[in-house]
């Protein structure tokens, strides 16, 4: 019992910690969900796109763990770049390999978001670096600690914490305070009803995309900056988890997203430290079976669209 | 005196009209038409820095027995099979080599679990494709009784007792045992908990596990520090050391001040120092192979490896391109011990001959007992030492037997 008070507020950081990033990439899935109604498997290898990006740059400044110029202008690029990277990578997704198909058999893109999925990791495998490539962050960004009593949390993990929370509420603001998210939305609701209407449905779709691909960059900046390093298979499993986050939480709902992200790094991380380290992994997937028994619509249930 | 001069006189002549003759390919009435041999390894994947550096021993230890006339005249060739870490990959590799008579052996594959997801297949081939692995070191690799397997490493039962009595020496009283859930790293880790609890069991042991690429610790570093951890074993390949550490001491668990770190194979590499941004300074490893900078006889291939591949090239060659070397040197002195008959050489006259020879390697001499171990090998435990531009792994303690 002493053992479980001294270490759950610890245990509920980390959780938060790790299901923020979750809870990031789960919302360029449940936003492509909303308005297409189609799986992205190749969103968490967008993201690790992002995280190449930003350490590319990161090594084009830092050289032997100092930062040529000021190290927040290289945070700055990273960002930049990484969003824009991935960004462009899943507007061009769209254009090739998506597109094409959105009138076709719903397994279509399925599997075609598949083999992109497996193209970016052969890709960046091969051309880039099959092992873990470094992130200089202690030449980039503060490595202090936050500690709170016995609760001790680093500068980087505090940062993908807040900065995700931001991102969530600037996205939600987008999505139901602007009129191109209203576009989004009546999109989302019935696409030819949103053609009549005068919307162009393309150019939704494609900033879908870019916004979607644009968060999971920058989920690849906040990932390389918190645990310095990047390697190509890192979107594999922390896409399927995003996923299960955006199912849980109601796939197609911004707010179920973030939630079911949320719950799930805290899920994992109460699992790992209070029952077996072993099955971490394991207890984001039982959640999700336990969630779509009872609810199978997710915890939020609404689509994008209900909320209007 | 007479007899050893008749002996040169002889041989040199020999030598003399095999360049002379060409009835060979080879320049040799006895050479086999064609020789290969497969290099298996994580040549790429997630284990591609040990996996290369073992890469460039073998193709440096081909380069040397061809330089030196290869088997009979006929230069070896060399086949790279990257298998990337996975059984799968390895057995669709393999089934190349067993269907190809000229390819006579493999050096490698390195990881324990495709070595033993590859052990039925090249066994039952006709004739079966001998291996000799410089760093699968699970006991079953060689106690599952098949006569192709062979090893110029130790064992995880030695590595076990070396990491269990070096904590047990260095005063551990509370040992946090980590693995990182494969076939390789779990069953260490319980042999090194065993002997813990077998020698000394005072020493209070709490058992985590890690998953296989995992970057975020959080939870293991928090279980660490509320146990109250003075020692870490991590039982790994490598890959998730560098985070682990790094989130260690972010935690304020710093190696070498509040907390011991001791690691096994794979971590036996300075880079994790760089890819830990120094976190892993001060950290202890064991290897199942010696390290040929401090092996006497290995001076002369230290120095060829630098020259080949770059004067830092050992500090990113990882822990087994010596035993790499070595395993490459069993694997070429049994072939050219075999008989050659019409130009080419039988893989079950190369199997008996890794059974019966003995092999001067650059890690010492090398005989097989019945399972395809090697009763005399010396392993050791190294520390992460210098600086994190700089760093290296430098020898603290070594045992033969």
């Amino acid at each position: 019992m002493d053992y479980f008070l001294q270490t759950f507020p610890q245990q509920l950081v980390n959780g938060l910690e790790a299901g923020s990033l979750y809870a990031l990439i789960a919302l360029g899935y449940t936003l492509v969900y909303g308005i297409l109604e189609m799986l992205n498997f190749a969103h968490g290898d967008v993201f690790m796109v992002g995280g190449f990006l930003a350490a590319g740059v990161a090594g084009l400044f830092v050289h032997n763990g100092v930062a040529a110029v000021p190290a927040a202008l290289v945070v700055i690029l990273m960002v930049a770049v990484a969003m824009g990277g991935s960004g462009l990578l899943g507007v061009g997704i769209e254009r090739i390999a998506y597109r094409p198909l959105r009138n076709a058999n719903r397994l279509a893109p399925l599997i075609t978001a598949i083999g992109i999925s497996l193209l970016l990791e052969s890709v960046v495998q091969v051309q880039i670096s099959p092992a873990p490539v470094l992130v200089p962050s202690n030449a980039l960004v503060s490595q202090r600690v936050l500690q709170l009593g016995n609760v001790a949390t680093p500068f980087t993990g505090a940062t993908l914490f807040i900065a995700a929370l931001l991102l969530m509420v600037a996205l939600d603001l987008f999505v139901f305070r602007t009129r191109f998210g209203s576009a989004m939305r009546a999109t989302a609701q019935d696409r030819e009803a949103a053609t009549f209407m005068g919307i162009d449905v393309d150019r939704v779709i494609v900033v879908t995309f870019l916004i979607g691909s644009a968060l999971a960059g920058i989920g690849g900046v906040l990932y390389g900056l918190r645990f310095a390093t990047v390697d190509f298979f890192m979107g594999y499993l922390l896409g399927i988890k995003a996923f299960t986050a955006a199912v849980i939480g109601g796939i197609g709902n911004l707010r179920g997203a973030v939630v079911g992200g949320l719950l799930l790094g805290v899920l994992e991380s109460f699992g790992g430290g209070f029952i077996s380290s072993q099955y971490q992994d394991a207890f984001a997937f039982l959640a999700l079976i336990v969630v779509l028994l009872v609810r199978p619509q997710g915890l939020f249930g609404q689509p994008l669209t209900d909320r209007a | 005196m007479g007899k050893p001069r008749i002996l040169i006189f002889t041989a040199m002549a020999s030598l003399g009209l095999a360049a002379c003759g060409t009835s060979s390919p080879g320049g040799n009435a006895n050479a086999p038409t064609k020789v290969q041999i497969a290099a298996e390894g994580p040549f790429t994947g997630d284990e591609a820095s040990i996996g290369a550096g073992a890469l460039r021993g073998i193709k440096l230890a081909v380069k040397d027995f061809n330089d030196k006339g290869g088997v009979h005249g006929t230069k070896v060739d060399l086949v790279i099979w990257d298998d990337n870490h996975k059984a799968q990959t390895a057995t669709t590799l393999q089934a190349q080599g067993i269907s190809d008579p000229t390819i006579l052996g493999i050096v490698g594959p390195m990881n324990s679990s495709v070595v033993e997801a590859s052990e039925p297949g090249l066994q039952s081939a006709s004739p079966p494709l001998p291996f000799v692995t410089e760093s699968a070191s699970a006991i079953k690799v060689t106690d599952a009784g098949y006569g192709v397997a062979h090893r110029v490493n130790a064992r995880d039962d030695k590595q076990a007792a070396l990491d269990g009595q070096f904590m047990i020496d260095q005063g551990a009283k509370r040992v946090e045992v980590l693995d990182s859930a494969t076939d390789y790293s779990r069953p260490l880790a319980d042999a090194v908990q065993n002997y813990l609890k077998t020698k000394a069991p005072t020493i209070q042991v709490k058992r985590d596990s890690a998953t296989n690429g995992q970057t975020n610790f959080s939870t293991v570093v928090t279980n660490m520090k509320a146990f109250n951890a003075d020692w870490v074993f991590f039982a790994d390949e490598g890959t998730e050391t560098a985070p682990l550490v790094q989130q260690m001491k972010q935690a304020t668990l710093q190696i070498g001040q509040n907390i011991q770190f001791l690691g096994t194979d794979g971590e036996d590499d300075p880079s994790i120092v760089t890819s830990s941004q120094g976190a892993y300074l001060g950290a202890y490893a064991s290897n199942v192979t010696a390290d040929p900078q401090s092996v006497s006889t290995a001076a002369s291939f230290v120095s060829a490896y630098k020259a080949a591949y770059g004067s830092d090239a050992i500090s990113q060659a990882g822990p087994f391109y010596g035993s790499a070397y070595a395993a490459t040197q069993v694997l070429l002195q049994a072939i050219a011990n075999s008989t050659v008959s019409n130009g080419k050489i039988s893989r079950n006259d190369v199997l008996s001959h890794l059974g019966s020879d003995t092999f001067n390697t650059i890690l010492g001499p090398i005989k097989y007992d019945n399972k395809g171990d090697v009763a005399n090998v010396t392993i050791g435990i190294f520390q992460a030492k210098g600086t994190t531009a700089s760093p290296q792994m430098a020898s603290v303690k070594s045992v033969s037997g």
